[in-house]
């Protein structure tokens, strides 16, 4: 309880030090629209009334070009402000949940990690990952990272060829050290129009399904209804998959907005979360010291930590330890 | 006359499809029995080793221990049948459970680092058995659906394919926490 105080009284100290800073940023932002919204008029004032378009052109630039300087300017005092957030808030905040939790805001999953962990299929042309938090709950070490990966489509059009970006995966992955052997690969992955499809010809036509991976029907229905499991191994599946753990990973599909994928490979479970918000950013127009905005970091860090105890993974009685 | 050949074609393609369908599903439920013998047989052989180690702490349990080494005597004859296999496993499950039990009036053995490694072997076989076990009876529930239902169940007449019973879930399967039990904690 003490430690708790003491933590809750640095974190404030460190908080009221970190808004004098957010506010700079945010009165040279402010200032950069400022500018950048005068040198827009001054410039449409000018064509408007056609004698004034030079003093109109000449006052509106230098107007625009101020702003660009201002807005290079917050940039760097953003990132510095955006360093000091995540380096001593977040980490702060991190100990408060578990003394082992660190962060390592410029690292994320590796994507050759991200690949294979086989939780998505269609493999990333453009990623990116970052804010990776990782520590041991428990017996068991776990981390988990923002992670941003798409595909590229491209199509023909008159005026040549043109991208497309889809988003395999906006979100969180959560990776931790499973509590059983195993050597194949099971996934277990939402089940929507597509992969239902792909299950069924999988198993009325297997000779169509060019996988190495079968698919496995398990006896839960609730768990079959949310999703669709493959694996190399039908006996193994079972093994990772209890009717125990496939309650769990309901009930914690429950608590997420929109279906988990979850992997197990390599003696690691991974887990990704589907999320629109982008965690563990500073707010710059918003006060840094008002209750509510560390709220959401914290439920989030919280909601990891818990799927350690929730999974059951610290129940380490089957010959690893 | 073209078409009549087509048709035919079709069909006859069709009913390859499921006889070869059906052999298909009944090799699959033989396999799946085969994964669950492994893991008795890995888990008969635990046996001797962990007989050993209990013998030298347990004084007193000397009826468990006569037990589990008969049945393990049984369990090494090599005439059995399947349902045999398995209902020894069952009688082996509860006696070696009984002993375990009784591990918490015996701290030296509970402090024995081969015994630990046995007890969560044991455990980890038992989750494995039980794993099998669910494997087979999803192929048996997949086989038996493909003979029951049109137009398969023609040709299982034909074939003479009978269902299969799926095996009776054990109570541990049921509670899925037996391994915590095991350990009393």
């Amino acid at each position: 309880m003490a430690e708790e105080t003491a933590t809750g009284a640095s974190l404030q100290i460190i908080l009221n030090e970190l808004e004098i800073q957010r506010k700079k940023v945010s009165d040279i932002k402010t200032k950069a629209y400022l500018f950048l919204a005068g040198g827009v008029i001054l410039i449409a004032i000018g064509v408007l009334l056609g004698s004034l378009m030079i003093a109109g052109a000449i006052s509106g630039g230098a107007s625009i070009i101020t702003s660009i300087v201002l807005f290079s300017n917050s940039s760097q005092k953003f990132n510095d402000y955006r360093h000091e957030f995540k380096q001593r808030v977040v980490a702060t905040v991190l100990k408060s949940i578990d003394p082992s939790l660190e962060i390592e805001y410029k690292y994320g999953l590796l994507e050759s990690d991200f690949i294979n962990s086989q939780l998505f299929t269609q493999r990333p042309d453009r990623y990116r990952s970052q804010d990776q938090i990782y520590g041991n709950a428990g017996k068991t070490r776990f981390s988990f990272s923002e992670v941003h990966a798409e595909y590229k489509t491209e199509t023909q059009t008159k005026n040549g060829r043109q991208e497309h970006w889809h988003t395999i995966l906006k979100g969180i992955v959560f990776c931790a050290d499973f509590n059983k052997h195993f050597n194949g690969l099971t996934v277990v992955k939402p089940k929507d129009m597509g992969s239902a499809l792909g299950a069924w010809i999988s198993d009325k036509m297997p000779i169509f399904s060019s996988s190495s991976k079968q698919l496995v029907k398990l006896e839960n229905i609730e768990f079959n209804k949310a999703f669709v499991t493959y694996s190399t191994d039908q006996v193994e599946a079972r093994y990772i998959l209890t009717p125990a753990m496939m309650e769990r990973l309901c009930e914690l599909n429950d608590k997420s907005a929109a279906t988990i994928s979850v992997s197990f490979i390599g003696s690691y479970v991974y887990i990704a979360f589907p999320l629109e918000k982008d965690y563990f950013e500073p707010p710059v127009f918003k006060s840094l010291l008002t209750t509510k905005s560390l709220d959401e970091d914290l439920s989030i860090v919280r909601f990891m930590y818990a799927i350690i105890s929730e999974l059951d993974l610290n129940t380490r009685i089957w010959g690893k330890e | 006359m073209i078409i009549a050949a087509i048709i035919i074609a079709v069909l006859l393609i069709f009913g390859i499809g499921i006889y070869n369908s059906l052999i298909g599903k009944k090799n699959q439920v033989a396999n799946a029995f085969s994964a669950i013998d492994a893991m008795l047989k890995k888990r008969f052989d635990l046996l001797p080793n962990l007989i050993e180690t209990v013998k030298q702490y347990m004084q007193y349990e000397g009826d468990l221990l006569t037990k589990v080494v008969e049945l393990r005597a049984k369990a090494a004859s090599p005439n059995l049948s399947n349902e045999e296999r398995l209902d020894l496993d069952k009688q082996l499950g509860s006696s070696v459970k009984g002993l375990m039990v009784n591990v918490e009036n015996y701290p030296d053995l509970k402090a024995n680092q081969n015994f630990l490694n046995l007890q969560s072997t044991w455990t980890e076989s038992e989750e494995q058995i039980a794993a099998a076990r669910r494997a087979y009876n999803s192929s048996v529930t997949d086989y038996n659906n493909a003979i029951m239902m049109f137009p398969g169940s023609i040709f299982a007449g034909m074939m003479n394919y009978q269902p299969i019973a799926v095996l009776a879930n054990t109570e541990e399967e049921r509670k899925n926490i037996s391994a915590k039990d095991l350990f009393n904690n």
